[in-house]
């Protein structure tokens, strides 16, 4: 196909011009499944459950390595000036255990005026426990890959977290291996508050690995930096009181916040069953019938 | 190939590796695997590497593969990569009629107008990516994807070197 006629030879030109329309039906046919894929998301879930099996334990494999090699490095930093850093650690693990102390009576408090209010207790089940092994490398959207999959229990829509705070939720999964969308991708609303003073905020991720808040209530910018934004549970997907991000600028009426659980340096993570499955039953269902 | 049949150093009786006529298709394959790498990235801010691949053969040869191929590499590349389904199989096929089409019009060439050609299509790549995003609910702002747009641009002319070893080893070069 490079010269514009290849001799007079007409089997070689009959060649070019199929070869020709072939590229045009491959351009053709890959329109079409791009357009199908982003008005039904679902349609390709198993084809891409299957390339997730194929390299998500390979990338689980490989994260070792990296981790090894990164706790090396991290590790000799450590030794850097540990004096001094023992000091500091000690002074704040005394400081910690006081605040424990208070935590534990209160969480003993609630449980009691939760007995007398006649709440229900919510069981939060762990489905699955893995790793962030991967991650999407050149696109605006921010996705990792998760080392559990349907095997495991893991369903589209299910929430993530690890210990430091909330990674995402699952949006595609194979039978070994799911792929999880960032809250720090733009697609990513998380319904949350302000654990200052309990205000309620919308955190919406930027698709650069910081997030953006926004207050729902109008008014003035209710942020000062290093406050704590947690997940408030409206909605019914992510459980209530988990730890999202950290306001690190003021940007006009919102704020610029950073994820608590850096992706990166996610050890292990787990998956709940969404929060409350009813609620996020009947929002889909609405969804579905509200598209056309 | 007059420098090289000219060159000192030639090696007699040495030949095309087997299978010489997929290694440029297989190249491409490995290097869209190269999603599967474990290194988790927050920023998103690596190239994408299939394309690169691809777009440094088909600059170096014309007929690295037949045209339709990129369709099938394409949907490799959106299965390991995450792209939505269908993106790579258009824009990697439309990439190689564009470059055919370019081979007629160009009278000569060189290692600047190739980067040139390269970059416009890593940019219409990266603007495209961008455009999905919105249409699949996340729009983000056109700077955030300057970054990626550069380094990739950038790393071009390595991926061209290394597409060009590649060529001499399998053709026993």
């Amino acid at each position: 196909m490079a010269t514009a006629r290849p001799g007079w030879s007409r089997r070689a030109q009959y060649g070019l011009f199929f070869s020709f329309l072939a590229v045009i039906a491959g351009i053709i046919v890959g329109l079409i499944l791009l357009v199908v894929s982003l008005v039904a998301p679902k349609t390709f879930e198993n084809i891409r459950g299957v390339a997730l099996d194929v390299t998500g334990p390979v990338a689980a494999a490989l994260h070792e390595v990296t981790a090894t090699a990164e706790g090396l490095v991290t590790g000799a930093d450590d030794y850097w000036d540990a004096a001094s850093q023992n000091g500091q650690l000690k002074r704040e693990r005394k400081a910690m255990l006081q605040r424990m102390i208070e935590a534990k009576a209160i969480v003993q408090e609630n449980r009691e005026l939760k007995a007398i209010l006649d709440l229900r207790q919510h069981s939060r089940d762990t489905i699955a426990t893995g790793r962030i092994v991967g991650s999407s490398f050149s696109s605006p959207r921010r996705y990792a890959i998760f080392s559990a999959g349907r095997g495991d229990g893991v369903k589209v829509g299910m929430p993530v977290r690890s210990a430091d705070g909330l990674v995402g939720r699952i949006i595609d999964s194979g039978a070994l291996a799911s792929r999880v969308l960032l809250i720090s991708d733009r697609a990513s609303i998380v319904p949350s508050r302000l654990l200052r003073d309990g205000r309620p905020v919308i955190a919406q991720g930027r698709g650069d690995g910081t997030i953006d808040v926004r207050p729902l209530e109008v008014g003035r910018n209710p942020f000062r930096p290093n406050d704590i934004i947690i997940t408030s549970g409206t909605g019914g997907l992510y459980p209530p009181l988990v730890p999202v991000a950290k306001i690190v600028k003021l940007n006009g009426d919102s704020a610029i916040a950073v994820p608590l659980a850096d992706p990166a340096n996610t050890s292990f993570a787990i998956v709940e069953a969404p929060y409350e499955p009813a609620a996020v039953a009947a929002e889909t269902a609405t969804a579905t019938s509200d598209a056309p | 190939m007059v420098r090289a049949a000219l060159s000192q150093n030639r090696k007699i009786g040495k030949g095309p590796v087997r299978f010489a006529e997929f290694v440029p298709s297989a190249t491409v394959v490995a290097a869209s695997l190269l999603a599967a790498l474990p290194i988790v990235s927050t920023s998103g801010w690596f190239p994408n590497f299939g394309y690169l691949v691809l777009i440094g053969w088909r600059l170096l040869r014309a007929d690295p593969w037949p045209a339709w191929w990129a369709a099938p590499l394409g949907f490799i590349n959106d299965l390991f990569t995450g792209y939505p389904i269908g993106f790579s199989i258009a824009l990697w096929s439309a990439t190689m009629l564009a470059l055919d089409l370019v081979d007629r019009r160009t009278m000569w060439r060189d290692y600047w107008i190739e980067w040139i050609l390269a970059a416009v299509l890593i940019a219409i790549d990266e603007w495209l990516q961008w455009r999905i995003a919105s249409a699949a609910g996340a729009d983000v702002p056109f700077t955030m994807m300057l970054p990626p747009l550069v380094i990739s641009i950038g790393a071009f002319p390595l991926s061209a070197w290394l597409v060009s070893r590649v060529d001499a080893w399998r053709l026993g070069r």
